[in-house]
């Protein structure tokens, strides 16, 4: 087995490619939201390091959200069509839960009992969830649904979680903390919390890959047609058009 | 290759078309799939753009496997893969760069990235057969009013354009200002035949003697105009007479100033190309005029002037025969010029 996974969600784009071992080969970008000119590029990047052909690939996965919406598209739209193209498999993968992956040791390791993934979704909303922290190689245990959450609401709801506990327990991770980290610090009591180091803080492919590889393994897989984005959000114009608040702005966006 | 032929893929996603096609040796369609949006964004009063970009994720591969079924074509036996890159939407243009790239990358096939207006000008080689360059072109849509003078495949020397809104946007405003709806193109030409062209005196915008440029904006104020004046008065407004008067403005305009650049540039030939290169009055006047002076007009089937993927097959092709390469690492550029 051989799985390619892309991460173009966040900030960084990535790729990786992991094998039935489990070693993950990863390529990542260091220019922002570069998705769309490097995509090919890392794929590239990371098939070399692995030493594989694209024809040894197996499974092509990838982080199809919530996230930039345009990073989504670009990596899901890549996804698809190689699979496409070479007759393989595809995985869908939780970009919220990549993250909680990717800091997954180091929360359990910091005596952490959750990790908070937090991808900020603008105007104090966030895309987030909260896992268990522990050091398994199973499949992440979900603690509050993945879900849209103002920052305070999910803030409120961990409170409740710790309650009465010592140490530090919430770990958080994702863009949220660039965004939202004065609300953290002021909401949650003293102590009772971590924040990712910048080196782990963002999507990476290398958790995507981590987390195909067990889908594989369970054969949760999708034809290159069903692999979809999670956008978590309709578009704006559907939202107004379904609230009846259709502007005469969109109204009037140039054809 | 398949049976001697070259065969290109073109891609094209720059607004609400998701369309790919299968072209031979840059000249013959064997496949030519387009998937509207125009039913979706017809709720909305017009192209919504990040609604646009989620239809073409959930459609494009599936438009690719109708374009090669279509041509009896399997993807290993393409010999290139065109896709347009821009000018466009942004959101809407990455999905065919994202899917031509990935595809390029998988089967080990030349990629080009096709500028969209190349494309409208190269819809009249898939047309008319023994067409070659040089002639004059008139590129008329709902983003673009341009003269371009093509000296040879792919090369193109704009001597005019809107300096406002393209004609196409002014039938929408226009469409909208009269009840007629979106899309505003197709539905002027149908009312305006049972109108009126010279009902209302709509000003003949030419601009300053000479200039090869346009101006659309002031139409759709005269439009409101009339509508106000005519309403306060207490008169009843008939659709067809005002919209068989203001083609009649924007049309005249645009025949007279395509037909003058021909003239001035020697040109035996004018090409028309773009979604309003079907409108009929403009077709019927640019015969007409261009008659007049011993010059041929040229014009895609209206298949050909929407957009569609065999039009940036066919660019993608001489592009291709020319020596260039675009790499993977392409962009897409919503703002190109020609």
């Amino acid at each position: 087995m051989k799985i390619l996974a892309l991460e173009t969600t966040g900030k960084y784009g990535s790729a990786a490619v992991i094998d039935d071992e489990g070693r993950i080969f990863c390529a990542s970008s260091g220019e922002e939201m570069n998705h769309l000119r490097g995509m090919i590029l890392l794929i590239d990047e990371a098939l070399v390091k692995a030493g594989a052909g694209k024809d040894e690939l197996t499974h092509i996965a990838a982080s199809a959200g919530p996230g930039s919406f345009t990073g989504i598209r670009i990596g899901v739209t890549t996804a698809r069509t190689m699979a496409q193209m070479l007759d393989l498999p595809c995985i869908a993968v939780s970009s919220v839960e990549a993250l909680a992956e990717g800091s997954r040791r180091k929360a359990s390791d910091e005596g952490a009992e959750y990790i908070v993934p937090v991808i900020n979704a603008r105007r104090h909303q966030t895309y987030a969830a909260a896992y268990a922290a522990d050091q398994g190689v199973k499949a992440l245990t979900p603690a509050l649904a993945e879900k849209q959450y103002m920052i305070e609401d999910l803030l409120e709801e961990l409170k409740k979680m710790i309650s009465g506990r010592e140490g530090a327990s919430a770990f958080f991770t994702g863009d949220g903390i660039d965004a939202y980290g004065e609300i953290i610090e002021d909401m949650m009591p003293e102590g009772s919390y971590l924040f990712a180091d910048e080196s782990v803080r963002y999507q990476s492919a290398e958790a995507v890959a981590a987390i195909a590889l067990r889908k594989a393994a369970e054969g949760a897989t999708v034809a290159y047609d069903e692999l979809l984005p999670e956008y978590m959000r309709l578009a704006e114009a559907e939202q107004r058009l379904k609230a009846g608040t259709l502007s005469d702005r969109i109204r009037t966006a140039k054809v | 290759m398949k049976d001697g032929k070259f065969l290109t893929l073109g891609i094209e996603t720059s607004c609400d078309e998701t369309a790919a096609s299968v072209v031979a040796d840059g000249r013959f369609v064997m496949s030519n799939v387009i998937s509207s949006q125009i039913d979706i964004h017809t709720q909305y009063g017009g192209v919504v753009p990040e609604i646009a970009s989620r239809k073409h994720l959930e459609r494009i591969n599936d438009v690719i496997a109708e374009a090669l079924s279509g041509a009896g074509v399997k993807a290993p036996e393409l010999d290139l893969i065109g896709v347009t890159y821009g000018p466009g939407l942004v959101g809407a243009l990455l999905i065919g760069v994202a899917a031509a790239k990935a595809m390029a990358y998988a089967c080990d096939i030349p990629l080009i990235g096709v500028n969209h207006m190349h494309g409208h000008i190269a819809a009249n080689y898939l047309e008319h057969h023994d067409l070659e360059p040089p002639f004059m072109a008139l590129i008329v849509s709902g983003g673009h009013t341009e003269i371009v003078n093509v000296p040879g495949y792919n090369k193109c020397e704009k001597l005019g354009g809107t300096r406002d809104d393209a004609a196409g946007e002014a039938f929408d405003k226009v469409a909208r200002v009269i009840g007629l709806g979106y899309p505003g193109g197709p539905k002027i030409d149908r009312a305006a035949r049972d109108g009126d062209p010279d009902a209302i005196a709509f000003k003949r915008v030419y601009l300053e003697p000479g200039s090869l440029d346009f101006s659309f904006s002031g139409l759709k104020t005269q439009a409101l105009n009339y509508l106000n004046t005519e309403k306060q008065a207490g008169r009843e407004i008939n659709v067809n007479d005002v919209a068989a008067s203001f083609q009649e403005a924007v049309t005249e305009v645009i025949a007279d100033k395509a037909v003058d650049a021909a003239v001035r540039y020697s040109q035996k030939r004018i090409v028309m190309a773009g979604g309003v290169a079907s409108n009929s009055r403009l077709r019927y006047l640019m015969e007409k005029k261009a008659g007049e002076r011993g010059i041929d007009v040229l014009k895609p089937s209206p298949v050909l002037c929407t957009d569609n993927g065999a039009m940036i097959a066919s660019a993608a092709y001489y592009e291709y025969g020319s020596g260039r390469r675009t790499e993977l690492d392409l962009d897409a550029v919503p703002g190109l010029e020609f």
